[in-house]
């Protein structure tokens, strides 16, 4: 028991370090909301697209879609960071992080937008349609307010386990929580400091979390 | 009294199978016929032809004058022109009542927010629903939910009502209401085609009985002719079915 809590919670150890790891978990929670953000829109954005059924624009999303759910997360992240300054664009670890991750979401997310817009039934449509609606008309107002309603609990669990990949932003030296907590844990020789990580991981996570549940109960269809 | 649907050597087939056979109806200024037939007959098919909800495979469709089978018409503008009520009723989940029915008051007669929902609320109240214009689709009975359809396809003051089984999916006791609705609709001078399998609501409000079988029209007439007295022994045969 003593020796649990030497190695795993042994707070005078690692209070002098609370800043830097502070510091990591702040860059860790502006990652994960960027790439949340911008995953989402962009996956959204490219559902939207391939609704209008333009063929080369589709085939070309659908290869899109299959190469950055296919790659793995850490081959993206560092072909943003290694090979984009060959085509003159430099970018540093973290925005490359979160470039690398927003892709992976965005195709993913768009695969479950697409899923949501095909399980709204014709019928609708066809409402839509027969009250003299134009297809975008009838696509914004009637079609993807459902749609996004019933992408919900997917898209959260995808983004959850996405935005975790931000861990993988310390290959290529982004200051990140799990970087900085296991250096710390290096210098010290003692695991608390992924016990810390660990601590504000859920912090990042848990409001997340609830937020997206409070979002799943907000657009339940009413009853 | 003009003619407001006319519809000539319609065809309209799904790969191979053809569905509609050549139909010719012509429907007067304020009359309702009313369309009944086997399943499969096609009766279905051939409404949704005349908002081109189905792209028949030729023939020509002439609503309050305009060519809607013409390839360069404008659909979105003809469509303004014929409300439709559905089987599946197709209420907007996420949306009240009144926004159901106010929604392409807006978005296509570009009508004010407020004024939009004032005509909203109107045409809820002349279905009986001026109390639940607030509930969503989910809260409403069926048959509520389906006068909320007939509400939201008046309210755009079309020149011709399309009825496709607007009864077919409802429990037989929510039946009655909404036939009071097209009752009513009618009796305000609506011109009606109404695809139904209620026979005895055929004969209340129809002008005129159209009967289809296997993608042509049989025959036409007075409620009476087909109803009562058929020639056809195809039509004998299915309205002693259904007794």
């Amino acid at each position: 028991m003593d020796q649990i809590l030497y190695y795993f919670f042994n707070w005078p150890l690692i209070s002098p370090y609370l800043p830097e790891i502070l510091q990591g978990f702040l860059v860790t929670l502006e990652m994960a909301v960027l790439t949340v953000v911008a995953g989402t829109v962009l996956g959204l954005l490219l559902a939207v697209v391939r609704a209008y059924g333009i063929r080369p624009l589709n085939w070309l999303l659908v290869v899109y879609v299959d190469i950055f759910r296919a790659l793995p997360q850490l081959v993206i992240i560092v072909l943003a960071f290694f090979a984009l300054p060959a085509f003159g664009i430099v970018i540093d670890p973290m925005p490359a992080t979160v470039l690398a991750l927003s892709l992976v979401l965005s195709a993913f997310a768009e695969e479950i937008f697409w899923a949501g817009i095909a399980a709204v039934p014709r019928g609708q449509w066809e409402a839509g349609r027969s009250s003299g609606l134009t297809f975008t008309q009838t696509l914004f107002w009637i079609v993807l307010p459902q749609t996004v309603r019933i992408s919900i609990p997917p898209l959260t669990n995808r983004a959850l386990g996405i935005t975790k990949g931000t861990t993988l932003g310390s290959i290529i030296a982004v200051p990140e929580l799990l970087n900085v907590s296991s250096n710390i844990q290096s210098n010290i020789a003692n695991p608390t400091a992924l016990t810390a990580g660990a601590v504000l991981f859920c912090l990042v996570f848990f409001p997340f979390v609830y937020l997206t549940r409070a979002l799943e109960r907000r657009y339940a269809p009413k009853r | 009294m003009s003619d407001i649907v006319t519809i000539e050597s319609l065809r309209k087939s799904f790969g191979q199978h053809e569905i509609l056979k050549g139909i010719d109806l012509t429907v007067r200024r304020g009359e309702v016929v009313v369309v009944i037939g086997g399943s499969g007959s096609g009766k279905s098919t051939c409404l949704r032809c005349i908002n081109r909800l189905e792209e028949p495979t030729s023939g020509k469709i002439t609503v309050a004058g305009t060519d809607v089978t013409d390839r360069k018409v404008d659909l979105n503008r003809v469509r303004q022109n014929i409300g439709m009520v559905f089987q599946g009723i197709n209420l907007y989940p996420h949306m009240s009542a009144l926004d159901n029915v106010a929604l392409a008051l807006r978005k296509v007669k570009k009508l004010g927010r407020r004024e939009a929902q004032e005509r909203g609320r109107m045409h809820l109240a002349q279905v009986g629903l001026a109390e639940r214009v607030n509930h969503y689709p989910g809260q409403l009975s069926g048959g509520q939910q389906q006068r909320v359809g007939i509400a939201r396809a008046l309210a755009l003051e079309p020149q011709v009502m399309l009825f496709d089984e607007p009864t077919s999916g409802l429990d037989p006791e929510l039946v009655g209401e909404v036939q009071n609705v097209m009752v009513k609709t009618r009796d305000a001078g609506m011109t009606m085609v109404i695809v139904t399998h209620e026979m005895q609501f055929a004969r209340e409000v129809g002008d005129r009985i159209v009967f289809m079988d296997q993608g042509v029209i049989l025959d036409s007439g007075t409620p009476d002719e087909i109803l009562v007295r058929p020639r056809h022994k195809r039509i004998q045969d299915f309205l002693s079915r259904l007794n």
